[in-house]
């Protein structure tokens, strides 16, 4: 592709732009460097919190959805599809619903968080065979978890108490009104994690896509290759639905999105797709809080209004790559 | 022709495979591979040639038997060691991926921290797809992918291409083609070079063949020795004749099959 370097530094400064516009804009226009009280407040204690989780987030769907298409080989896939984030969110409607707050405002992200490691490990386990995850299996054991605990999840959403059920919807299409400077370290590290294992196996990753015998072939051991960057998901799809429930659209069309632009190299799609995804997310936000003011639309919806409209139009005008 | 003083790059020694106890794939198989040999691997649909390929890359591992790489046991090897050493390309290779062809002969310097000696331009060069580097391999011929992927294992730098049926799937010119560019390889850079084929005439070409019948060696050698009536007829329950022309060429006849 032409004038790579340049696609590059363009999609790098992207989130950092958004990230400035969204500390900036809002219901209330503060000046970044202004020395009100009220807005400094405002400032750093809602609205650079609230913006790092949406990057935080954005990033790490946007990383997982562009790891788990290439291991599963389907460009279907996004970070939901292996059902870690319907635990997440079955443990943590459950956490809402009965009313938990043992650990204050860290109990919802932490059961959350334990929901979709559980949940990752028994897909993990269901997908092993001869020692080894096999893509089919894995997509097909996260499938029918999905759909288990979903039905769990309704079931008990449909005996829940009104505000208790509020609560959980809202939480369950991605609320980032909650977001505190406390929990943005626990979220750093585990997309941190998640990042940094899925960019080291990004080579791994692209032999991968070729199938077994060539990533064998090419010095890997793709047993090993794909179990570590099932962890790099589990990790990343964890660490975001605890952050702020489940957000759709970033981790199944960023990464298509970005193929378009810088091809499928995965030492690129990884870090592009988390970069951009970050944006996407931090730009609903924004969207999210401007149009019905006071009211808050979810993220999730958002980006995905936003989003798809934006990728059908990429597909009509460029070559479809696939995963 | 091989002596025992000749190095080898590979062997196989008494080596067994099966998936479960009731069915070997392979029994007790013998084989050396030396340097710049070009080496045609011959038998029926499921007699083992995949599976042979396959144990001496390492994808698969042997129930018994050694298999050694360079005098040393293969599992002892370094994934990414290995992979400098030898290169496998499965049959099937009409796969949809996104890469381009610079990009999929690129691939061939992942074992590397440091940059091997052949640059993906030259690579791209040997195999005359310089032209079509930023194509998609869905653009490209049978013929050309194939040329793709033989450019991504000189990158890769191995001296040993084990090859699963190249010639599948690819008409006349190109199965000349590729032949002669592997030909040339073996010639120029003395890569050796393993493939299973089917075209017993193609087979006259190598310059060892070795014919395998249900997992075990039916025969092994040059050409002229190992591509008699009698053990085709073994290898593949079919009656044909050798005919050997005046020049000292060979090549197949069906005789009254049909």
């Amino acid at each position: 592709m032409k004038n790579m370097p340049l696609r590059i530094a363009v999609i790098a400064s992207i989130p950092a732009l958004v990230f400035v516009v969204s500390l900036v804009a809002g219901p209330h226009m503060i000046s970044p460097f202004t020395n009100d009280l009220v807005s400094r407040e405002i400032l750093f204690s809602i609205r650079a919190p609230r913006s790092i989780v949406a990057l935080l987030m954005g990033m790490a769907l946007g990383a997982s959805g562009a790891v788990l298409q290439g291991i599963l080989k389907n460009p279907l896939a996004d970070p939901y599809i292996l059902g870690i984030s319907s635990g997440a969110s079955l443990a943590a409607a459950l956490g809402i619903m009965a009313g938990a707050a043992f650990l204050g405002t860290f109990t919802i992200p932490l059961l959350a968080f334990i929901g979709a490691l559980i949940t990752g490990g028994i897909v993990g386990i269901m997908g092993w065979k001869r020692g080894g995850l096999w893509p089919e299996r894995l997509l097909l054991a996260g499938v029918g978890l999905s759909f288990l605990f979903s039905a769990l999840l309704m079931l008990f959403m449909s005996i829940s108490s009104d505000e208790g059920l509020r609560k959980a919807m809202l939480w369950i299409f991605g609320d980032l009104s909650m977001s505190e400077w406390a929990k943005i370290p626990y979220g750093a590290i585990f997309v941190g994690i998640g990042v940094t294992i899925s960019l080291f196996r990004a080579k791994a990753l692209n032999a991968l896509i070729l199938g077994d015998e060539f990533a064998h072939s090419l010095g890997f051991s793709p047993h090993r290759e794909r179990f570590l960057l099932f962890v790099s998901v589990g990790l990343l799809t964890a660490a975001s639905v605890s952050l702020g429930g489940m957000i759709g659209f970033i981790g199944l069309l960023v990464p298509h999105i970005i193929r378009f632009f810088i091809g499928s190299d995965s030492r690129l799609l990884i870090p592009c797709s988390a970069l951009i995804g970050g944006a996407l997310l931090c730009v609903a936000d924004i969207i999210s809080k401007a149009v019905l003011p006071p009211m808050e639309l979810p993220a999730g919806i958002v980006t995905a209004i936003i989003g798809s409209p934006y990728f059908l139009y990429l597909l009509r005008r460029k070559n479809v790559l696939s995963i | 022709m091989s002596s025992v003083s000749e190095p080898k790059i590979l062997e196989l020694r008494r080596v067994s495979f099966s998936y479960s106890k009731q069915r070997s794939l392979i029994r007790e198989l013998s084989l050396s591979v030396g340097e710049g040999e070009f080496i045609g691997l011959l038998g029926a649909n499921g007699s083992g040639k995949s599976t042979i390929l396959k144990l001496g890359s390492g994808i698969l591992k042997s129930s018994s038997g050694d298999i050694l790489l360079w005098s040393k046991p293969l599992p002892d090897y370094h994934n990414r060691d290995r992979a400098k050493l030898i290169s496998y390309l499965p049959q099937t290779l009409d796969i949809a991926v996104p890469f381009t062809i610079r990009e999929l002969v690129g691939m061939g310097l992942y074992p590397y921290d440091i940059p091997p000696a052949m640059s993906v331009d030259s690579a791209l060069e040997v195999v005359g797809l310089q032209d079509k580097s930023t194509a998609y391999l869905t653009d490209l011929s049978g013929g050309e992918k194939r040329r793709t992927f033989i450019a991504m294992t000189l990158v890769q730098g191995a001296g040993l291409l084990m090859l699963d049926e190249p010639l599948a799937n690819l008409d006349i010119k190109y199965q000349i083609e590729l032949v002669r560019l592997l030909k040339t390889l073996r010639d120029e850079k003395n890569i050796s070079i393993v493939m299973a084929l089917h075209d017993i005439n193609m087979a006259l070409q190598f310059t060892k063949v070795i014919l395998v019948k249900d997992g075990a060696m039916l025969g092994i050698g040059t050409p002229e020795d190992v591509l008699t009536d009698t053990l085709i007829r073994d290898a593949f329950d079919v009656q044909v004749n050798i005919m050997r022309q005046t020049d000292g060429s060979s090549y197949i006849h069906y005789g009254d099959n049909f």
